[in-house]
C-alpha cells in the first residue's frame, strides 16, 4: 500500500465513519438530481428522510460542503445551460428547471455564470461547430 | 480573472498527446512550437471543447526541480490532478481493458468514489465520481 492509499484509508476512517448519515445525504442529493424542477425545500427533504431539517442541513453541509439549497441551485443552473444550448427560450428554460420567474432566474444565472442567459445562448450559438470556419 | 488552462508536467509530449487523446478521450486544442522540441500543447474534454484546457507541459525535461517534484509525487502514489467522470467503475473497466495501470481500484470515500491510474508520462491521475 503506497502513501496515498494509506492517507485515503486514514481520512475515510476519520471523516466518514457513519454509513447511515452518508446514506441519508447521498439519498437527498440523488432525490434533488432527479427532481430538480420540483418545488423542493428543507421541510420536504427532512420529511423524506424522517429527520429534523436542522440536522439534515448540518449533515449535508458537512458532507458536501454546501447546503441543499446551494446544491439545488447549482444543479438547476447546469440544467438551464443545457436547455439554452439546445435553443430553448429563456422563459421556457426558467420554468423547465424549476425557477419561479424569468427575472429571478436571469439574475441568479448572471450571478453564477457571469453573463445573462441571453448572452450565454448567443455565445453558445457563435461557438457551435456548424458555424466554425 | 478566469481559469482557462491547468498544467500537467509530462516526460514526453508525443506520448502524452497519444495517451490523453487516444486512451482518455480528450481532444487536441492547441499545438504551437515554442523552441527546440517543446510545444504549447493543450487538450480539452470532448464534451466541453470551449472549457478549461489541459496543458501537457514538458517541464520535467527542461527544469530539474520539476522532475524531482513529479517523481516524489508519483512514488508516493499521490495524484497530480483529477478529472470528473460520471461512473468511476465503468471508466476503470474501460481503461483497464485498454491496458491502463491502476494503483487504486475504485474506492468509495464519503460522498465520492475515486480511482488512480498511471498516465505513462510520470503522473498518477485520479478520476472522481460524486456519489
Amino acid at each position: 500500500m503506497n502513501y496515498y492509499q494509506q492517507e485515503v484509508m486514514r481520512i475515510k476512517a476519520l471523516c466518514y465513519p457513519n454509513d447511515k448519515q452518508l446514506e441519508a445525504v447521498i439519498g437527498i442529493r440523488h432525490y434533488m438530481d432527479k427532481n430538480f424542477d420540483a418545488d423542493i425545500n428543507l421541510d420536504f427533504l427532512s420529511d423524506i428522510r424522517f429527520t429534523s431539517k436542522f440536522h439534515l442541513l448540518r449533515l449535508f453541509k458537512r458532507y458536501y460542503g454546501i447546503t441543499p439549497k446551494q446544491y439545488l441551485t447549482i444543479r438547476r443552473i447546469e440544467e438551464s445551460k443545457r436547455c439554452l444550448k439546445n435553443g430553448m427560450s429563456v422563459s421556457q428554460t426558467c420554468y423547465t428547471v424549476g425557477f419561479e420567474t424569468p427575472s429571478s432566474f436571469s439574475t441568479l444565472f448572471k450571478k453564477k455564470v457571469g453573463i445573462c442567459p441571453v448572452r450565454f445562448q448567443k455565445e453558445q450559438f457563435l461557438q457551435s461547430p456548424s458555424r466554425s470556419v | 480573472m478566469k481559469v482557462r488552462v491547468i498544467g500537467i508536467p509530462v516526460q514526453d509530449q508525443d506520448r502524452a498527446l497519444k495517451f490523453y487523446t487516444e486512451i482518455l478521450g480528450f481532444v487536441k486544442k492547441h499545438d504551437v512550437p515554442v523552441g527546440g522540441k517543446n510545444r504549447w500543447l493543450t487538450v480539452v474534454a470532448r464534451e466541453e471543447q470551449e472549457g478549461t484546457e489541459v496543458l501537457l507541459e514538458p517541464s520535467p525535461d527542461n527544469f530539474e526541480p520539476a522532475k524531482t517534484y513529479q517523481k516524489a509525487l508519483f512514488d508516493a502514489g499521490i495524484p497530480y490532478t483529477q478529472f470528473d467522470v460520471d461512473d468511476v467503475q465503468q471508466e476503470y473497466e474501460r481503461l483497464a481493458a485498454l491496458g491502463v495501470e491502476f494503483s487504486m481500484a475504485p474506492t468509495a470515500m464519503g460522498t465520492v468514489k475515486i480511482a488512480v491510474f498511471n498516465d505513462t508520462c510520470g503522473n498518477n491521475i485520479q478520476i472522481v465520481q460524486m456519489l
